[in-house]
């Protein structure tokens, strides 16, 4: 697997192989002030990442862009730590667990399928074709192109 | 008491979620998917309840309230990946372009010349980006979120399972080109099978995952508008 990058490897996994919430030891044996004092610093933690997508939303709204808010919000999120305005330790433990567990705020919206059931039975055919051409092409065109782009990169030693 | 069947329905979607992510911790099978075992839990038991539709819409209002600030999130990764963002800007933005447009424009296709119905059209156009941002494509273009949802899953799904073999099949080699392609084409799921391979094609899927989700969205207009004029 080669070297390690701490940094990333944690939050990426969120996405497709949530890990188990880890509870160490000092954060159990923390006196209960700094148990406090680290819970209300998540929940604002928490409120400025729901400021921005609000924002984001506002800002979508406002300008008539037919792009949804939390793109905008991505996008104004990014600046704002490239700019610095945002210090990475502001969001940085609220959006590492949030996407930890971004799977299960899909399980609600999945349930509306209770009434697609229909389309399914109907048009089943016609969507797993769909699916399959265009997710084998996407797959082709998207690392064709990319290799083609990186023959003249050396590789990277890890 | 609608209190309760908020409180109820909560605990029935906290409750699927759990029991999936352990099943698929303990064997760890792309076709063991969290969204979808958690999901037809949950409508197993509100149907066997006799529980309408209608009666959930409370408790998933709750619950989808955070997905927003947590997608808005997705900017954390990417900032601490920016100097990875720099090295292979060319790479990475000829291939998430391409791979997003070639996504929407052959699903489009497909599903237009078969005749399936305008609202389940753009549901499918975001097929290959997560969740978030393929439910917010499809409500703003007229389509449906939970659709859009099934139609993701199923291309990750997809993606994962046969991705990595597609692309040794098709001699694609480079990590950074695998990595792209398996976050373009397959999202999270994607992203996971990336990081088994290793952790450059994982970082490089993650990336892309993202930047698919923020292309698919700037070019969705322009390709219903293509698709779906009068």
């Amino acid at each position: 697997m080669g070297r390690r990058n701490p940094a990333c490897e944690d939050v990426w996994r969120g996405w497709g192989l949530p890990s188990q919430s880890r509870f160490t030891l000092e954060r159990v044996a923390a006196p209960p002030e700094a148990f406090v004092k680290k819970k209300l610093r998540f929940l604002g933690q928490v409120a400025l990442l729901a400021g921005i997508y609000l924002l984001g939303n506002k800002i979508a709204a406002f300008v008539h862009l037919p792009v949804p808010g939390n793109v905008v919000g991505i996008i104004l999120l990014y600046a704002l730590l490239n700019l610095g305005v945002v210090p990475l330790e502001y969001v940085q433990d609220a959006a590492d667990f949030l996407l930890r567990h971004l799977v299960f705020f899909f399980i609600p919206v999945a349930v509306d399928l209770m009434n697609w059931g229909g389309v399914f039975y109907r048009y089943g055919l016609a969507l797993a074709l769909a699916i399959l051409v265009s997710t084998i092409l996407t797959f082709l065109g998207t690392g064709y192109i990319a290799q083609w782009l990186q023959k003249d990169e050396k590789p990277c030693p890890n | 008491m609608p209190q309760l069947m908020i409180a109820f329905t909560i605990l029935l979607t906290v409750g699927a979620y759990l029991l999936s992510k352990a099943l698929y911790l303990r064997y760890r099978h792309p076709l063991l998917n969290i969204v979808l075992l958690g999901a037809a839990i949950v409508i197993a038991t509100l149907l066997a309840l006799n529980i309408p539709y209608q009666s959930y819409l409370p408790g998933r209002r709750i619950m989808t309230s955070l997905l927003g600030p947590a997608t808005v999130g997705l900017a954390v990764p990417l900032y601490r990946q920016r100097s990875l963002l720099r090295r292979y800007a060319p790479a990475i933005v000829a291939g998430v372009s391409l791979g997003s447009l070639a996504s929407m424009l052959v699903a489009g296709l497909i599903a237009l010349v078969a005749g399936l119905p305008r609202e389940v059209v753009p549901s499918v156009l975001p097929k290959s980006v997560t969740i978030p941002f393929a439910v917010e494509i499809a409500r703003i273009h007229g389509g449906s979120p939970g659709l859009a949802s099934a139609f993701v899953v199923a291309t990750g799904t997809l993606g994962s399972v046969f991705g990595g073999t597609l692309l040794t099949w098709a001699g694609i080699k480079d990590p950074v080109a695998r990595g792209l392609a398996m976050g373009t084409g397959a999202h999270g799921q994607g992203t996971a099978m990336a990081f088994m391979e290793g952790e450059q094609q994982g970082s490089m899927a993650g990336l892309a995952m993202t930047l698919a989700g923020i292309t698919t969205a700037s070019i969705a207009p322009l390709m219903v508008r293509l698709l779906l004029r009068h």
